[in-house]
């Protein structure tokens, strides 16, 4: 689960990690009030996306009038990137927050370190742009350290920390504060990412987190109530939402065939293989190793919900899954919601020549195909005509 | 022979008064396979399929002397239910369970790399099997025909399509892993190549991988420099957007790491035959047989 800047603050002000006074606001009025505490001040849109700078959404309003200007054209603003899908997200928060002079920019975050198997913090003296591109570029600029299962760095770690990013005395002591806190955070909150870009170091040697990115686990959520409280479903396209209320995987696709497939390599290599023959996929949808008919037919609504879609195709590898159960989930869907687009379906499994039968037996306009491959092709060369 | 699980194994199923758990402990034993009881805390005493259960591992340990542990305890347990396997010394630990939170992950990691006494598959994975001898996990066990094929794959439903692609084309298989679809898996792709490469039933391996993480590219260097025996493989993803999660996981490409492409380059320069779709699995591999390394 992704959260908003002002969130991740939030969390890491539990840490004691020193922020830019903020204030979140959702109108006009708010934004009003808000400016009365602040000098000048960084308007940023609270959207679940990267790249908000380049789209506008980052301003620096050095009077009242200018920052609620900024305000004004930022509540409501639609950022649409390669981060955020075809949709796109509008923002409905702003983030206002007191600007501080920056004297260096670093960079600070954690994540889990797959091969190694554990939490690690990454810094660098390069902050400010993406830690991706500091790490094509300058490999040698990045620090990985180990953080302990309680989210603590050792001593040393600190040290070599304090070092590698330049810091001396007070700014040290700090630093190294930090990096604990945000060591602790991560652990704490069953995090995937914590980010802190840029960790600002004033001309003074004070350091403050100016932006910050928070991810946490979806798997651990039920142990974080008070985390899970923070999800904003305005930020999620409209039918991932509502996938998710029926535990279905769901990510949604610039293309027009929609697929509804068991399994998410499954799911992934179908994807694949209707590119391959010239197709676009309007989604990925994993409907679980074990479907139920009735989730079969929440699949096709909520694929058919998605404007894009010409046609529609199923694949599924009945596994366990009895595929006379597939296709009467399939026929349900069809007969309930009226189907107009042409609809592949390929089965294979246990029961497959049941499931075949009933589907031949419906009546329905379906196009049975043979394999994979033969389902892509139909599904493809079916827009065609 | 094949490799992990062999028809003498003997199996427990841990959360065997589950649905999941009774159902297909059921199914493994249909399937001819040898499941000697189960472990659900509180239910010790009970039989579940005419098996023993029992309140914990080490009580059904000292019992019916397990080789094996499959495990469908629900997610925010499977962590435990993994650690307690372990701590009992079962020797080949199969845990099924989606949705482990990776911080627990972590600890289970730390101490699978270290045991002395177990091996752990998955989790988020369907299980093992050996073609007409031994069913450990959630897969149809009749689309499997002892061969020669050993398979080995992140995913779930995209092994049985490569299992009855080679099933079909009456290549069979000696033992199919599916090591899981989540970032931190107790089994990778090169322990079970190491497996592969010693069976003398296996004379070629199908690897199925998909994006994320560089499992993939660790493979195809220990084939570089190890591997005899002709490979096969599929990335699925090659075509998902970077930057978002594909059902699994573990799926996701981040920082221009773990496409697809470059999985696909590394397996190449390895020497594998790379099936251009999913449907091609099974002739992949056929070919890779055909053409001497």
């Amino acid at each position: 689960m992704n959260t908003h800047e002002y969130q991740a603050k939030d969390v890491l002000k539990k840490y004691h990690i020193p922020i830019p006074k903020y204030h979140v606001v959702s109108s006009l009025e708010e934004a009003k009030q808000a400016l009365e505490h602040l000098k000048t001040a960084v308007v940023k849109i609270q959207v679940h996306a990267g790249g908000r700078g380049k789209a506008g959404g980052v301003k620096l309003g050095k009077t009242k009038e200018e920052s609620l200007g900024f305000v004004k054209s930022m509540l409501g603003m639609h950022l649409v990137n390669n981060q955020t899908g075809p949709e796109g997200v509008i923002a409905h928060k702003v983030l206002l927050s007191d600007a501080v002079d920056i004297a260096k920019e670093y960079y600070l975050g954690a994540i889990i370190d797959r091969e190694k198997a554990r939490g690690v913090l990454i810094a660098s003296p390069e902050g400010g742009m993406d830690i991706e591109e500091v790490a094509a570029k300058y490999p040698e600029k990045i620090l990985t350290l180990p953080i302990t299962l309680s989210g603590k760095l050792r001593n040393y770690h600190l040290l070599r920390l304090a070092n590698f990013m330049g810091w001396k005395g007070d700014t040290a002591k700090e630093g190294m504060a930090i990096a604990q806190g945000v060591a602790k955070a991560f652990m704490d909150c069953d995090a995937s990412l914590l980010e802190i870009n840029p960790l600002v170091a004033t001309p003074q040697g004070k350091l403050f987190a100016v932006d910050a990115k928070l991810s946490i686990d979806d798997n651990a959520l039920f142990r974080h109530p008070e985390i899970a409280k923070m999800y904003d479903a305005t930020q999620v396209s409209r039918n991932e939402a509502e996938a998710s209320k029926h535990h279905l995987s769901y990510v949604s696709l610039a293309g027009n065939i929609g697929c509804m497939v068991n399994g998410a390599g499954l799911a992934m290599a179908t994807m694949d293989i209707i590119h391959h023959y010239g197709g676009k996929p309007a989604n990925f949808l994993d409907v679980g190793g074990s479907a139920s008919k009735e989730v079969v037919a929440e699949g096709c609504k909520i694929i058919l919900s998605d404007p894009n879609v010409k046609a529609i195709l199923v694949n599924i590898f009945g596994g366990i899954m009895d595929c006379a159960i597939i296709a009467e989930g399939v026929i349900a869907a069809v007969s309930v919601l009226s189907i107009k687009v042409p609809l592949v379906v390929r089965l294979e499994g246990t029961n497959v020549e049941n499931g075949k039968r009933l589907l031949k037996e419906s009546g329905l306009a379906i196009i049975s195909a043979d394999g994979m491959d033969d389902a892509a092709k139909k599904a493809v060369e079916v827009l065609k005509k | 022979m094949g490799i992990l699980i062999h028809k003498e194994t003997k199996i427990i199923t841990q959360g065997i008064s589950g649905k999941a758990g009774s159902f297909h402990t059921e199914q493994g034993m249909l399937y001819g396979s040898k499941y000697v009881g189960g472990v659900t805390p509180g239910k010790g005493g009970m039989k579940v399929l005419g098996l023993p259960v029992f309140d914990t591992v080490a009580e059904a340990k000292m019992s019916v002397d397990p080789d094996a542990s499959l495990i469908f305890v629900p997610a925010p347990f499977a962590a435990e239910a993994i650690l307690e396997a372990e701590e009992a010394g079962i020797a080949l630990i199969v845990c099924i369970t989606e949705g482990i939170p990776i911080k627990d992950m972590i600890e289970v990691s730390q101490v699978m790399r270290t045991s002395k006494t177990s091996r752990l598959i998955g989790p988020n994975c369907p299980g093992v099997i050996t073609a007409e001898e031994c069913k450990i996990g959630i897969m149809p066990g009749y689309i499997h025909k002892k061969g020669k094929i050993g398979v080995v794959s992140r995913s779930g439903t995209l092994t049985y399509e490569a299992v009855w692609q080679t099933t079909q084309l009456g290549l069979g298989q000696s033992t199919c892993v599916g090591i899981g679809g989540d970032p931190l898996n107790g089994t990778h792709f090169v322990d079970v190549l190491k497996m592969f490469e010693k069976d003398p039933q296996t004379e070629g391996i199908l690897l199925i991988g998909e994006i994320g993480g560089q499992a993939e590219e660790m493979a195809a260097e220990w084939i570089t420099y190890h591997g005899s025996k002709p490979v096969a493989a599929f990335i699925a993803g090659s075509t998902a957007p970077a930057g978002r999660r594909m059902g699994h996981a573990g799926a996701i490409v981040s920082g221009g790491k773990g496409t697809a492409q470059g999985k696909i380059e590394a397996l190449k320069k390895a020497g594998a035959t790379i099936a251009a779709t999913p449907a091609e699995m099974g002739i992949a591999m056929k070919s890779a047989l055909g053409a001497k390394r």
